[in-house]
């Protein structure tokens, strides 16, 4: 299929951007873009394809820079370029505003290729500018050639190869508009080095023509709930004894944190929410169970199983929450969904009542005719339920062994940052005892790399985080494997001067391969033992300048040392040689039920608990 | 079962690449595609057929319809989903017929 060309619809009054008409360098649009965008940071690597756009910045820094010598679009330059990708993603995730990342062609492009995937699976809005090689030499198998459009197409929210250097400036004011709006997503703006030194007369406004796009987006953010959906959502809640909210990432991403506490509190409702969810409603609120899902609690869980209506908002049933479908929320006798993504809506789960909409809005008008009709059901059985669950169920973990256990790290850190600490990690166990253990009380606070799981995220994201909030207190919570994956950036901190913390939860080795080895693989631990290895992570922060750097194996050094560690002005890095064969737990398996979820040796699980207390099968309560 | 598709489509670079690419990525197998020009150059008709059931059916039609390039798309023989009528709505309301480009 050719490429059309297109012109931008001329919609404005020509004099309405102060450099309307301006003769401008592909390169210096470009960044003229991103100023009119509020882009206040970019992450990126250099190179021979994207050598003009670099310069357009340095230009643009050395003429607005400020009495403080402060530049306006500081650029950061990470150790490799999925550095810079993840950097993008934890400045978005932590601000809700789009992180942009800028690199080179072929290599450059491709190393984003992860934190593009990354931030499509988990919903961030990014741009992301590769350079790429002249139209003359585009399919010639170039010096530095990569199928950009071909690669990003199938992993990003949208790509775009700009072959016509007129239509640059329309592409990428669209491309910010596309990754922000409606469910939010990754955008890659592919730049041929001709376009970025074509000379160009400055529009100041125009946007490319995406008529479905807009449309569809329209329709969807237009959508409002009528008198009838409230009326019949109302209908449902009051036949309902044990409602629960499921809420998702969706309540972040849509800015509903707010509206989700005044609906729980209008009514009454529980939550329980995903791990992309954490942080959407404050985890310390009386009505909040943390998260549920293959890691979550246990009274969570329970919950699930003993809800008998679920409303999930901004929230896709995947598998690591519905591992078996079919068996989630078993009594659940009504399930009501809200999201702005038409795809997600019963994808799954079959729903009984469904909205496809702004979820602020949809939340703050169902609290608005709840109000008006003076509805407040009558929950009190529910709430004296859920309270015993999580006293009977609560989380815990061995305080008796001699070796540090890795939950009561977190435990000591959140004992001191109460909750309000931005917090960034790996994946792996480390991952889930931090999501398990730490308070969020509010959101953006939890960056975590939820659906595509991608070790080496913590590090880098934390840069981009403290970048998108200097004033706050970044912790990145790491793991030995994860950490190595993006070594590199340890650099990138001292460099920049970041105050942020680095915890490293050493267990040698990749500890949640080793945990589902011991369960499903006869413990024939493959590959994740790494406790020979010879990293002394400490000489390795050392060398990259921090300043304050300790290992830590003595159990009753824990709270001093955290509070030392958390109170150093500057980047501090902590490595905590923990419990090797310390396990996450709860543990729903893959595939399983909530009802068959395995507590460990250290949670009590409903079996346990009725076993005690003699009490009846918990069958029979319902 | 057989499903055909009917796909409207910005002739943008890489586009039919993006939603043969999205039908390969979600296991969706293409009996036949056709492309064919409309009376607007700057959009094209697809044709597709897939098989499959009719949550799979359900399932990528929602998910083309995600496709910034897509217009619209309506399996053809069950119900228009609410977002491509959207799109087609819109589309033909925002069309000057004195014009051969697509306003916005
Ligand atoms: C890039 C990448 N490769 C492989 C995996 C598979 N994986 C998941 S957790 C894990 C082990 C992580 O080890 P570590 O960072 O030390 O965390 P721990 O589980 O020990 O806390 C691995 C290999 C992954 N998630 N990401
Ligand atoms: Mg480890």
């Amino acid at each position: 299929m050719t490429a059309m060309p297109q012109t931008a619809a001329a919609t404005h009054a020509p004099d309405c951007h102060p450099l309307a008409g301006r003769a401008m360098s592909g390169a210096d649009v470009v960044v003229q873009v991103l100023v009119d965008e509020g882009v206040d940071v970019l992450f990126g690597y250099s190179g021979g394809a994207i050598l003009p756009v670099y310069d357009a910045v340095f230009r643009y820094n050395a003429r607005h820079r400020g009495a403080d010598g402060r530049e306006p679009m500081p650029l950061v330059v990470p150790a490799n370029e999925q550095g810079a990708g993840f950097m993008a993603s934890g400045y978005a995730r932590a601000s809700g505003k789009v992180g942009v990342a800028i690199v080179t062609s072929g290599p450059g492009a491709t190393n984003t290729v992860t934190p593009v995937r990354d931030a499509m699976a988990d919903s961030v809005p990014l741009v992301v500018i590769c350079g790429q090689v002249p139209t003359s030499a585009l399919g010639s198998d170039a010096f530095q050639e990569a199928p950009v459009s071909n690669i990003m197409g199938a992993c990003a929210k949208h790509v775009f190869l700009v072959t016509e250097a007129e239509q640059l400036e329309a592409t990428l004011r669209t491309a910010f508009e596309i990754a922000r709006s409606g469910r939010p997503g990754p955008v890659v703006v592919d730049i041929p080095k001709n376009v970025q030194n074509a000379e160009l007369r400055f529009d100041g406004t125009s946007r490319l023509p995406i008529p479905g796009y807009r449309a569809r987006l329209r329709a969807v953010e237009n959508a409002r709930l009528g008198d009838d959906d409230c009326a019949s959502f109302f209908a449902a809640l009051a036949q309902a004894e044990r409602p629960l909210i499921y809420a998702g990432g969706g309540v972040i991403a849509a800015g509903a944190a707010p509206a989700l506490a005044a609906f729980v509190d209008a009514f009454g409702l529980p939550v329980t929410t995903t791990l992309m969810g954490l942080g959407g409603i404050d985890t310390t609120h009386p009505l909040a169970l943390h998260m549920l899902g293959m890691h979550g609690t246990a009274y969570a869980n329970y919950a699930v199983e003993d809800c008998d209506c679920l409303i999930a908002l901004g929230a896709r049933f995947d598998d690591r929450v519905a591992g078996a479908p079919g068996k989630f929320a078993p009594r659940a006798r009504f399930i009501a969904q809200i999201d702005i993504d038409p795809a997600e809506i019963g994808k799954v789960k079959r729903v009984d009542w469904q909205h496809v909409g702004p979820l602020a809005a949809a939340l703050e008008r169902l609290t608005r005719y709840g109000r008006a009709h003076g509805i407040r059901p009558m929950l009190q059985d529910w709430h004296a339920h859920v309270a015993q669950l999580k006293r009977d169920h609560a989380m815990n973990h061995d305080r008796a062994s001699p070796l540090i256990q890795p939950q009561a790290v977190i435990e000591a850190i959140n004992r001191v940052t109460q909750g309000r600490a931005i917090v960034s990690t790996g994946v792996g166990q480390h991952q889930m005892w931090a999501a398990q253990y730490f308070d969020f009380r509010a959101p953006r606070q939890w960056l975590t790399s939820g659906s595509m799981g991608t070790m080496g995220f913590g590090l880098p994201a934390a840069i981009g985080a403290q970048f998108a909030r200097p004033d706050a207190l970044v912790i990145d919570i790491d793991g030995d494997g994860s950490i190595r994956m993006n070594l590199g950036e340890m650099e990138t901190v001292t460099t920049y001067g970041l105050p942020l913390k680095v915890v490293l939860l050493n267990n040698g080795g990749d500890g949640m391969v080793r945990q589902w080895q011991k369960l499903y693989f006869g413990q024939r631990f493959s590959a994740s033992d790494k406790s020979l290895r010879r990293k002394d992570f400490i000489k390795a922060a050392e060398a990259d300048g921090f300043a304050w750097a300790r290992r830590l194996d003595d159990k009753a050094a824990l709270e001093s040392t955290i509070a030392e560690f958390l109170a150093f002005e500057g980047p501090a890095f902590l490595e905590v040689v923990i419990d090797p064969e310390a396990g996450v737990y709860p543990m729903v398996g893959p595939g399983a039920s909530y009802a068959q979820m395995v507590t460990g040796d250290f949670i009590a699980s409903r079996a346990a608990v009725a076993k005690a207390t003699e009490a009846a099968p918990v069958d029979s309560m319902f | 079962m057989k499903h055909t598709l009917s796909i409207l489509l910005q002739n943008e670079a890489g586009a039919l690449a993006r939603v043969a690419g999205l039908f390969a990525a979600r296991h969706v197998n293409i009996d036949t595609l056709t492309v064919a020009p409309t009376h607007e150059p700057a959009m094209s008709h697809l044709t597709v057929v897939i098989h499959g059931s009719d949550a799979t059916l359900e399932q990528i039609v929602r998910q083309t319809g995600k496709l910034v390039d897509v217009i619209s798309v309506r399996s053809l023989g069950l119900l228009c989903d609410a977002a491509s009528l959207a799109g087609e709505a819109a589309y033909a309301s925002s069309r000057d017929p004195a014009d051969d480009r697509v306003a916005v």
